[in-house]
């Protein structure tokens, strides 16, 4: 059967399960409530209020999507296995890498479904306070925020065949919210290291995908200041994204294409 | 007769290294087009793994194994292959509807096909105008029965059943009995385990018993009918497996 077919009817599977299981409802409201309470503090002037808004809510917007994402990402295979739902799918006419290209297109289009909520409130409050979107800045950044989130789901997956079910969520919370620190660690330790550790971070620099570069929301805050990227600079960053993400799905088909299930 | 099944010299370990223990060891058998063969054993003899070692779960050791004229695992042998696994429990977010379609669609079916194949296959294994709800509220028999259609719905030419009765009340397998009687006579292939003898006895051209991975015994329909004049295939089993009765005959 056409593969396409197989990858977007186990993608609706996935899709289907979060937004029915209502972990993303309740995401959403806990991050409306946060962005609500940002709409009511005081002590700014109107554009002090609408930067500090945007930068409240861009920044509850990027986590709660990444929040959603690793809850979904690093479930879908070990509840798989457990549940043994795993045996009639793939005794259809489907290989592993189908099953797991569907797989990680579901978490997206989740991921996808939760920016889209939040962009809508975004939005709203931001015209409700009167206040500029900056549309060039803020697309390229849900973009890349959407790119951040395949590498992401990318990396769950793997985890989740590495370890169990609870220890892939850990790790995966941690290579999340420790993504800005490692980076920033990385810049300063290099000055002081000698050359053996200056290897070592170059080798970290590398192996591990900076999340960092995928975040524009300091950029999105500020409009007045920053620029839209170039059409070069955004393709440098997609191809970062994808070329990691590739390398990861891969790390994910080999250690799971001949698994014994 | 074309050969369904064919498998040679089966053998497959789990564990690794020191750790490995022989699960399946030396099985050998043929399952030919049209055949309804039942695969009995206890706990642990060996059943799932071989049936999951044809359906390309689990990698042989040695030996060969196809299905359809594939080798197991391969994409194309599942084309025609309909699978029960043992006790699953499926998305309990989805309707039964739902995961038919998901099912369905990844059997090869089309949107069209799947619409006036949903409500047949429901009916069925008993679940008429089950469709619209939600696997959460299903109990343990609508689960196996909701696993029976999944894999009839994209009318399979073999179907491979783990536990084939599992879970299921009195009225469940009665209903079973006769869904199964009228596949073997369209002419689907039947390969099956289950703990229910009388059922096998009453559906099966051919009976394979394995024991500790070693196929034991196999018997053919005109034994089984000499077996059922002298004493119940239960019984039978149960002397074979304790070796009381001669292991290959």
């Amino acid at each position: 059967m056409d593969r396409l077919r197989a990858i977007a009817v186990i993608a609706k599977g996935v899709l289907l399960e979060a937004i029915r299981r209502k972990d993303v409802y309740a995401i959403v409201l806990i991050c409306c409530g946060l962005i609500g309470l940002t709409m009511t503090v005081d002590f700014f002037d109107i554009e002090g209020l609408t930067k500090f808004y945007r930068e409240i809510a861009l920044k509850l917007m990027d986590t709660f999507t990444a929040v959603a994402v690793i809850l979904l990402a690093s479930r879908q295979l070990p509840r798989e296995f457990e549940q043994r739902t795993i045996y009639p799918l793939l005794a259809r006419p489907i290989g592993r890498l189908t099953f797991l290209l569907g797989k990680i297109a579901g978490v997206c289009a989740a991921a996808g479904f939760c920016l889209g909520l939040f962009m809508a409130i975004f939005i709203a409050g931001i015209t409700a306070l009167g206040g500029g979107v900056g549309w060039p800045l803020f697309l390229q950044h849900v973009f890349l925020q959407m790119l951040q989130m395949l590498l992401l789901a990318t990396a769950c997956f793997v985890l989740s065949l590495l370890c169990s079910r609870d220890a892939a969520l850990a790790l995966a919370f941690l290579f999340y919210f420790t993504a800005s620190l490692f980076s920033g660690l990385t810049v300063i330790l290099y000055d002081f290291a000698g050359p053996a550790g200056r290897a070592g971070l170059w080798l970290l620099t590398y192996a591990v995908p900076q999340l960092d570069l995928l975040d524009l929301s300091e950029k999105a805050v500020h409009i007045e200041i920053w620029p839209p990227l170039g059409w070069g600079t955004m393709a440098a960053l997609a191809a970062y994204a994808l070329a990691y993400s590739l390398a990861l799905l891969a790390i994910a088909h080999a250690l799971f294409r001949r698994r014994p299930l | 007769m074309n050969t369904m099944i064919h498998v040679e010299g089966l053998k497959v370990t789990y564990g690794r290294g020191a750790h490995r223990v022989p699960a399946v060891q030396d099985v050998t058998f043929d399952v030919g087009e049209g055949e309804c063969v039942g695969f009995i054993g206890a706990n642990g003899a060996g059943k799932s793994t071989t049936m999951k070692a044809l359906m390309g779960f689990l990698y042989a050791d040695a030996g060969v194994a196809t299905v359809c004229g594939h080798p197991a695992g391969a994409p194309e042998g599942r084309r025609s292959v309909g699978y029960l696994p043992e006790v699953a429990v499926y998305y309990p977010f989805m309707k039964a509807r739902e995961l038919l379609e998901l099912y369905g669609t990844l059997g090869g079916m089309s949107r069209r096909d799947l619409r006036a194949r949903i409500p047949e296959v429901l009916e069925e294994v008993g679940l008429p105008g089950r469709g619209n709800e939600l696997l959460r509220t299903f109990s343990k028999g609508m689960q196996q029965r909701l696993g029976i259609a999944q894999a009839l719905v994209a009318r399979p030419r073999l179907l491979v059943l783990d536990e084939v009765s599992s879970g299921l009340d009195p009225l469940g397998r009665h209903d079973l009995r006769i869904l199964l009687h009228r596949l073997k006579s369209n002419g689907c292939t039947l390969f099956f385990s289950s703990h229910e003898l009388s059922e096998v006895e009453s559906l099966c051209n051919r009976i394979l018993m394995i024991d500790r991975g070693r196929i034991i015994r196999e018997i053919a329909q005109r034994d089984l009918q000499a077996i059922g004049h002298e004493r119940s295939l239960e019984s039978f089993f149960i002397s074979v497996v304790r070796g009381e009765a001669p292991r290959h005959g």
